[in-house]
């Protein structure tokens, strides 16, 4: 069938470049040419050991893991008050939560760039991590929600006419189920702030500058593979997360809701 | 119940503050060769109006309409075989082959994009990289799994049953798509392209890895100005610029879809 | 009776403009399964949800044992209570949900599992302990749902429509399991339904509710034969209302020349206005100008037939317009079309006067 033909073109449109990289980052010369002249691992080897890449990397654990472990209890609260809050105006309040999504890149960050300047912040990673708190809660109110919605508000009562605590009820009853809302919101917290480039861009010098903004420095300088290898890497773990997350909680039902 | 919501109030008004901070330089005059600001003005406003910058805000409407639609024509059959499949295999393997370029960071695209456009691969016809050809490919694959996930989920809103309703009343399959398909998809196909028309008009790493500084959509110029020559009052108001076309288009899409979902 | 375990005083809840509870007094004695009945809306659940602490009350004082509890949290009241749609845990299983209750107090392992064990086999469900709610049936996740409220033998079991979800022969199955748990185990029982053959048939005592209060509380029997209101008398099985005025201290007038006798060890207001229920099953239908029959038998003629098989329910009108419900048992020696003329006899005891 034509179409599944003109579906196969397009995916393969989608996946060609990804294809490229991974090949040319085992090419054996630093002359960047496809199909690849030979295998080496010589420039995964550079990536590793690059100092500016494993400063970065370490850059990156540390805002990403401090970003999703503020966003998440945040994000969590957040979806249980939107949903069994009783709010009025609801939906506004979503929107405000959902909103730096649709900003632009360069203007949060040049704004957190000045922010950080007044503040006297300029050298912390404290902004940098306040950003991209800001950036992943969207995800993750987003994810936990349609948890929390599936949830059955009869069973708090339940728990509560068997004699237990709110916190006893949030910690044995609404906590466990909300677990695949919450895995969710925990790949996608993960996943896009270990990619966050523009704001960080902004907002970080080299010494505080995480993985993505010192890919790029490199790339504007250096012509070699090694950010082939170094892409590769990322796209390999990408995948293999992205793939998790379908078979853990089906991405399905997080993006398209209805089926 | 309601106090849950407070922290991540808080958070938001951290990044309100953000914007304040932008909205605050906009008006506060450049000191040349310092961080220093001067007094309130209007200046970065009057030099967003000039025929350069202007020049940028025309580049980038027409790099990123031609980016939408492009985006648009590639992704409607991906995402009508997304919204119709009924096999549940099928659509986990088309979710994350949409899904895993969108995730796997925006330096590693373009770079990718590099390689490709600067004939390693194949030897181009014409010149790719660093021109505008080349950067609206890359746009156009950077936009493409957003639009799909989009249309998908605006596709999978329509019913199969009036497809086949109009096939029983003898529609082909290319008429069903007209008449039918197409009209239903309407409104998802207009809010998924404005969204990606919006996200495009503050599109960076693409423009700035491709482009090689030749092509200059309005993010780079803010980011020259701020990062290479340290007018962050005028990059301060290039920026407003851009959040308020984008905060514009976005209020006409949720307009748009308010009425739509009103009907 | 016995002592009363839970006490109602002036109890209002209102929800905004609407007024769900309206001043409700109500005791519940020792071990006595208490029915609340009524149409939706009439305050029954919210009612249920005061005594189990889920809602507060607008106005008014609750107390259990004598304890005024109406400040306490619900999971401080030590009640048991099975949800219309059981609330079963669904990340836990059989064993897991009946032994939360007693998780929470501390009980030990052993004793524990020994309770637990004991509960299962209670409500017949032996064995499923490691099985998961949504691998039973619904009959079966509701008798877990009652083990899980039972376990930890609470002062009082309180029921929201447990038996609404189920069909119609499982129903009425558990109706009986469920009357045979509560005597053995002796627990005062509050039951919410609005299924009057439900509250008839398992009830102590009956709660009829309307509009937030309680028309008439008494036992079934007496509901069912001395309806004190009007809502009353038509809620709970079927009956006709007739209206007329009192001629005599026995008799009534219910149109001009037609008139009955009414023998119910109550005097009537001589002269004014009295309303009257009849059961449609004590009225005799007889063909006109047949032979037999009473002196202050009523004429009419025949409006409607529905046949329901076992029987044929007739509506006759009388002179003067009213009309009445009666049932024939089938097969009928009567050949009853619309329009024919009849003769309805109209037992004077039969009658229930209505406030």
């Amino acid at each position: 069938m034509s179409a599944r033909l003109a579906v196969a073109l397009l995916l393969g449109f989608m996946t060609l470049p990804t294809a490229v990289v991974v090949a040319v980052s085992f090419n054996p010369t630093a002359i960047m040419s496809f199909p690849p002249d030979g295998l080496s691992l010589r420039w995964y080897a550079n990536a590793l050991t690059y100092p500016q890449f494993q400063r970065a990397s370490v850059n990156s654990l540390i805002v990403t893991a401090g970003a999703t472990l503020v966003a998440l209890p945040i994000g969590t609260a957040a979806a249980l008050a939107l949903e069994r809050g009783r709010l009025r105006a609801r939906n506004v309040w979503a929107t405000l939560l959902l909103s730096p999504l649709v900003v632009p890149g360069v203007a949060a960050g040049l704004g957190f760039l000045i922010l950080a300047a007044s503040l006297g912040l300029l050298r912390s990673r404290a902004v940098l991590i306040a950003a991209h708190v800001a950036l992943v809660l969207p995800f993750v109110v987003r994810s936990v929600w349609v948890s929390v919605a599936n949830l059955d508000p009869m069973l708090d009562r339940a728990a509560a006419s068997l004699g237990a605590t709110p916190w006893r009820t949030f910690r044995r009853v609404t906590l466990p189920l909300l677990r695949p809302g919450l895995s969710a919101g925990l790949l996608f917290a993960v996943i896009v702030s270990a990619n966050e480039f523009v704001v960080s861009l902004f907002v970080s010098n080299r010494v505080t500058e995480i993985l993505p903004v010192a890919m790029f420095t490199y790339v504007v300088n250096y012509t070699d593979p090694t950010i082939a290898a170094l892409s590769s890497l990322f796209i390999g773990a990408t995948f293999l997360l992205v793939w998790l997350a379908d078979r853990l909680f089906g991405l399905a039902a997080v993006f398209l809701p209805d089926r | 119940m309601r106090l849950l919501l407070v922290p991540a109030l808080a958070v938001i008004a951290v990044f309100a503050l953000a914007l304040g901070a932008l909205f605050q330089y906009s008006l506060l005059a450049f000191v040349p060769g310092s961080l220093r600001t001067g007094g309130v003005t209007l200046e970065n406003f009057r030099g967003v109006a000039s025929p350069q910058y202007l020049g940028y805000v025309w580049d980038t409407v027409v790099l990123s309409a031609a980016t939408t639609v492009l985006t648009l024509l590639a992704s409607y059959p991906v995402a009508y075989a997304l919204a119709r499949t009924s096999s549940r295999a099928a659509r986990s393997w088309l979710l994350i082959l949409t899904l895993a370029p969108f995730f796997t960071g925006a330096i590693v695209r373009t770079y990718a994009w590099l390689l490709v456009l600067g004939n390693t691969v194949v030897t181009w016809p014409v010149p790719m990289l660093f021109t505008e050809r080349g950067v609206l490919v890359g746009l156009v694959h950077f936009s493409m799994p957003t639009m799909i996930l989009l249309l998908a989920a605006a596709l999978s809103h329509v019913d199969p049953a009036y497809e086949r309703a109009a096939a029983s009343l003898g529609a082909t399959p290319a008429r069903v798509f007209w008449r039918v398909t197409l009209p239903l998809s309407m409104p998802g196909i207009v809010s998924g392209s404005l969204i990606v028309f919006a996200w495009t008009l503050s599109a960076f790493p693409t423009p700035e890895l491709l482009g090689g500084g030749k092509v200059k959509m309005i993010a780079n110029a803010v980011k020259d100005l701020a990062l290479d020559s340290f007018n962050w009052p005028g990059a301060a108001a290039f920026a407003m610029l851009a959040l308020g076309l984008t905060l514009a288009l976005l209020a006409g899409v949720g307009r748009l879809s308010a009425g739509w979902h009103a009907e | 009776m016995g002592k009363a375990v839970v006490e109602l005083y002036g109890c209002t809840r209102d929800f905004g403009a609407v007024r769900a509870v309206d001043g409700l007094d109500l005791t519940v004695q020792e071990g006595e399964f208490l029915s609340l009945l009524g149409p939706s809306g009439c305050g029954k659940t919210t009612t249920l949800n005061l005594i189990a602490g889920f809602a507060a009350p607008s106005a008014g004082r609750i107390m259990v044992d004598g304890l005024d509890v109406t400040d306490r949290p619900a999971h401080e009241r030590g009640l048991g209570v099975v949800f219309q749609s059981y609330a079963l845990f669904p990340h836990m299983s059989v064993f897991e949900n009946v032994a939360f209750g007693l998780r929470e107090r501390r009980v030990a392992e052993g004793e524990t599992r020994r309770r637990v064990e004991e509960a299962l086999a209670l409500v017949r469900l032996e064995g499923r302990g490691s099985q998961r709610p949504r691998q039973l049936s619904g009959g079966m996740q509701q008798r877990v749902a009652l083990a899980r409220a039972l376990v930890y033998q609470p002062r009082v079991l309180l029921l929201d429509e447990p038996l609404a979800a189920l069909d119609k022969k499982l129903r009425e199955e558990m109706r009986g399991e469920l009357r045979e748990i509560q005597r053995s185990v002796g627990i005062t029982t509050i039951f919410v339904t609005h299924d009057q053959a439900e509250a008839l048939s398992l009830s102590d005592r009956i709660g009829v509710m309307s509009r937030g209060r309680i028309e008439q509380l008494a036992p079934p029997r007496e509901v069912y034969t001395r309806p004190a209101t009007r809502f009353v008398a038509d809620f709970i099985g079927a009956s006709t209302v007739l209206e007329g005025r009192a001629t005599a201290l026995d008799r009534v007038e219910l149109a001009p020349g037609v008139s009955v006798r009414v023998e119910v060890g109550t005097a009537l207001p001589v002269g004014e206005r009295v309303e009257l229920a009849i059961r449609p099953e004590r009225i005799a239908v007889q063909a006109a100008g047949g032979a037999g029959g009473e002196a202050d038998d009523v004429a009419g003629r025949v409006a409607r037939l529905i046949y329901l098989g076992a029987q044929t329910e007739v509506t006759v009108e009388i002179a003067g317009g009213q009309r009445v419900l009666a049932l024939v048992g089938e097969p009928s020696p009567l050949t009853l079309a619309t329009g024919a003329a009849v003769r309805l006899t109209l037992p004077p005891d039969a009658f229930m006067v209505l406030r």
